[in-house]
């Protein structure tokens, strides 16, 4: 028993519906059915004294035709009852078979999970049991044959095939139709907490990773000030041949490009922090864009830089340093593949609820498929490879840093105008007060 | 040929034997390599140099020795490199010091300016560039203090500050009030970083230390008025996130004389 508790209303309807209208016990089985009275099922139901289930003998063939119906009905109670007990980690597909030929005591049973492409089997059965349990999967065929005693149903979740289930020995074909329908809906919810905890298992990986980078580009910090100080300290001191000093500008070039990747890890790292809240304070965009294209001189000195804003004092509630890195990114990006000399536009735009940035660029164009993936972690469009070099961590940056404002980033390329990388932050972001 | 691309400004010797009178440097980081690698650059150069690895360390060495320039880095363990600024101003009021902060912390080096430093140099930084902020913080502690209304020179801007006159390449250049107290201070302080808050301050009024919008109209209108292409300022130079500084030596062909911050990539 694993402390999930929670029983599904859907099985408990569909069992009622199909089942117990004519049984007689409308109030109700599944409520007074627990699990220590299911200990030692089928046993247990029968001899179930404490709630007017006047059934005392269990026997198939003496009990009357309602006897009967409320036997099916408890059986399937009880198997209902287990299934949803299992462990939701495991795979429930041996549990239910042996589940099912202990309950509703039949010679063998068998279930295909289509998914995963497992039979899991109790009792015994012969050699291709998989293969025929495909067939019946794969060409719906849910009949049942007197002559084996061997009762074929397909798993559907709504239209779907999910799997197959085979038995042998003696069932109604309401109870089979209604096994199948239980261990369909079981093997649903085992995808679904596969699929929860595969989700859960790769953000922690990413937190971890996220937590690893940081140590790591701390750590690096230092070295690299060093390695830069003494190769430009060689330099500085002069009296280097031409090829040493070539060397000397190798090692301090590759410096320093190792240290501006650490700093962008170190801000990726900061943005994928899991706790990660803006902090909102009003900010002057003009001198705002000042700052970041002063600290992106040498990147943009190749260029001639436009700024069009709606006006001079157009202000936004946001966190500045992610405006900043969000900006910074955009303009950098320009900076490594628009055409030299040509014109970068900054522009600025008041909508009713939002202020649209946007960084146009003449160069090198994005081809349409890359639109979405082009601000993934690590993406690098097939066209931006070959130009600069980078890391495919930047645009990343940008698009953390506006959706932690509840914003968005996307981007339109085209040869004739330009690329242009857009960002609209709302006036106020969603969800945070305005006075912080 | 070796597909390495060369310095700019090629590889001669920053300096020879004949720096003036040995500049006394005091190092205060917390890293020993970071020591090492500034010591043997500056000793070479003809610096002496003189290290501490504490802030406690370098209040002490600096109770009975004196020195011509400190770089004190701003992170350290201990009572750190703020505190440590702030005792060793009121030891030595004149003596320049100058910040060692890292990249990402404007907040820092606004404080570090604001408490008294002259500068800063970001890490991680080239010793050319650090070496020629020493020179120039050393020249300006040497220069003798200009009379207030002596006339200003840089490049081809001249201010007479008797009769609040500006001209550039002769030719006059009108300013407002307020533009030319801008300039004034800038220039009276140039190479130097001025934050925001203080030049807002210094012109305006402290109660004005926050207007950030006020300042930034009015140094594009002086933009406009003194420099040649107002968005590629070659004068007033935006030390981004900080605040402005004027060039000491705006036709300085070698780059690495402007700060780091200039130029960084993030």
């Amino acid at each position: 028993m694993n402390g999930y508790r929670r029983r599904s209303r859907i099985i408990i309807i569909h069992a009622n519906a199909a089942l117990v209208s004519n049984s007689g016990c409308r109030n109700h089985v599944l409520r007074e059915t627990n699990a220590a009275q299911c200990h030692s099922l089928p046993e247990s139901i029968y001899a179930n004294g404490g709630h007017g289930y006047a059934m005392s003998n269990p026997s198939k063939t003496e009990g009357t035709e309602a006897q009967l119906h409320s036997l099916e009905t408890r059986m399937l109670c009880a198997f209902i009852h287990e299934a949803t007990q299992f462990n939701p980690h495991g795979h429930p597909g041996a549990q239910l078979a042996d589940l099912a030929r202990r309950i509703f005591q039949v010679e063998a049973a068998a279930i295909f999970d289509a998914d995963l492409h497992e039979v899991y089997r109790s009792g015994e059965w012969f050699d291709d049991v998989k293969e025929v349990l495909q067939n019946i999967c794969l060409f719906g065929t849910a009949t049942d044959d007197r002559e084996t005693g061997l009762i074929r149903r397909v798993l559907q979740m709504g239209k779907l095939p999910i799997g197959a289930m085979l038995l042998r020995g003696e069932t109604s074909v309401i109870v089979a139709n209604s096994i199948a329908s239980i261990i369909a809906i079981t093997f649903d919810r085992y995808h679904a907490f596969a699929n929860e905890s595969r989700t859960e298992n790769a953000r922690q990986a990413e937190q971890l990773r996220t937590t690893v980078l940081d140590s790591l580009a701390h750590a690096y910090k230092t070295p690299l000030t060093v390695i830069e100080a003494a190769s430009s300290g060689l330099a500085a001191m002069g009296g280097l041949t031409p090829t040493q000093a070539g060397l000397v500008s190798l090692v301090d070039e590759q410096a320093k490009q190792l240290s501006q990747l650490t700093s962008r890890l170190l801000t990726t790292a900061r943005l994928e922090a899991s706790d990660l809240i803006p902090k909102i304070e009003a900010v002057a965009i003009a001198p705002l864009i000042d700052d970041v294209m002063a600290s992106l001189r040498e990147q943009l000195s190749g260029f001639s830089v436009r700024v069009v804003l709606p006006n001079d004092d157009v202000a936004l509630c946001c966190d500045r340093s992610l405006l900043v890195a969000l900006l910074t990114q955009y303009l950098d990006n320009a900076g490594k593949y628009a055409d030299f000399g040509t014109t970068i536009m900054i522009q600025v735009v008041e909508e009713s609820n939002a202020i649209v940035f946007s960084v146009r660029s003449i160069g090198s164009t994005i081809p349409a498929g890359d639109y979405e993936r082009i601000f993934d972690r690590y993406y690098r469009s097939s066209a931006s490879a070959s130009i600069a070099a980078g890391t495919g961590v930047g645009l990343s940056i940008a698009k953390r840093a506006a959706q932690a404002h509840g914003g968005n980033v996307w981007v339109a390329s085209d040869a004739k105008e330009g690329t242009t990388f857009y960002a609209s932050l709302p006036r106020l972001p969603r969800g945070l007060p305005a006075h912080e | 040929m070796l597909p390495f691309h060369v310095f700019p400004g090629g590889c001669q010797p920053m300096s020879n034997a004949s720096e003036p009178s040995s500049i006394k440097v005091l190092l205060v980081d917390d890293e020993p390599a970071i020591r090492r690698a500034l010591r043997a650059t500056l000793n070479e150069l003809g610096f002496s140099t003189t290290e501490a690895s504490r802030g406690e360390e370098a209040l002490q060495v600096a109770q009975t020795n004196t020195f011509d320039v400190v770089l004190l880095d701003i992170n350290m363990p201990g009572i750190g490199g703020m505190k440590t600024l702030l005792r060793l101003r009121a030891l030595a009021p004149s003596v320049p010091i100058l910040m060692l902060t890292v990249r990402d912390d404007e907040e820092d080096k606004i404080q570090a300016l604001e408490g008294g430093a002259d500068d800063y140099i970001t890490k991680p930084f080239s010793l050319r560039e650090c070496v020629a902020r020493i020179r120039s913080a050393v020249r300006r502690a040497r220069t003798p203090e200009r009379a207030e209304d002596a006339p200003l020179s840089i490049g081809e801007i001249q201010v007479l500050p008797a009769r609040r006159l500006v001209s550039k390449s002769g030719q006059p250049v009108h300013l407002t009030r307020k533009e030319y107290d801008i300039l004034y201070y800038l220039m009276t302080h140039a190479g130097r970083a001025v934050t925001y808050g203080k030049l807002l301050t210094a012109v305006w009024g402290s109660e004005y230390h926050k207007e950030l919008d006020y300042l930034r109209t009015f140094v594009r209108q002086l933009r406009k008025k003194i420099e040649d292409d107002p968005s590629n300022p070659k004068y007033l130079l935006t030390d981004a996130y900080v605040g402005y500084r004027f060039a000491e030596n705006p036709f300085a062909s070698d780059a690495t004389l402007e700060p780091s911050s200039l130029r960084r990539t993030e």
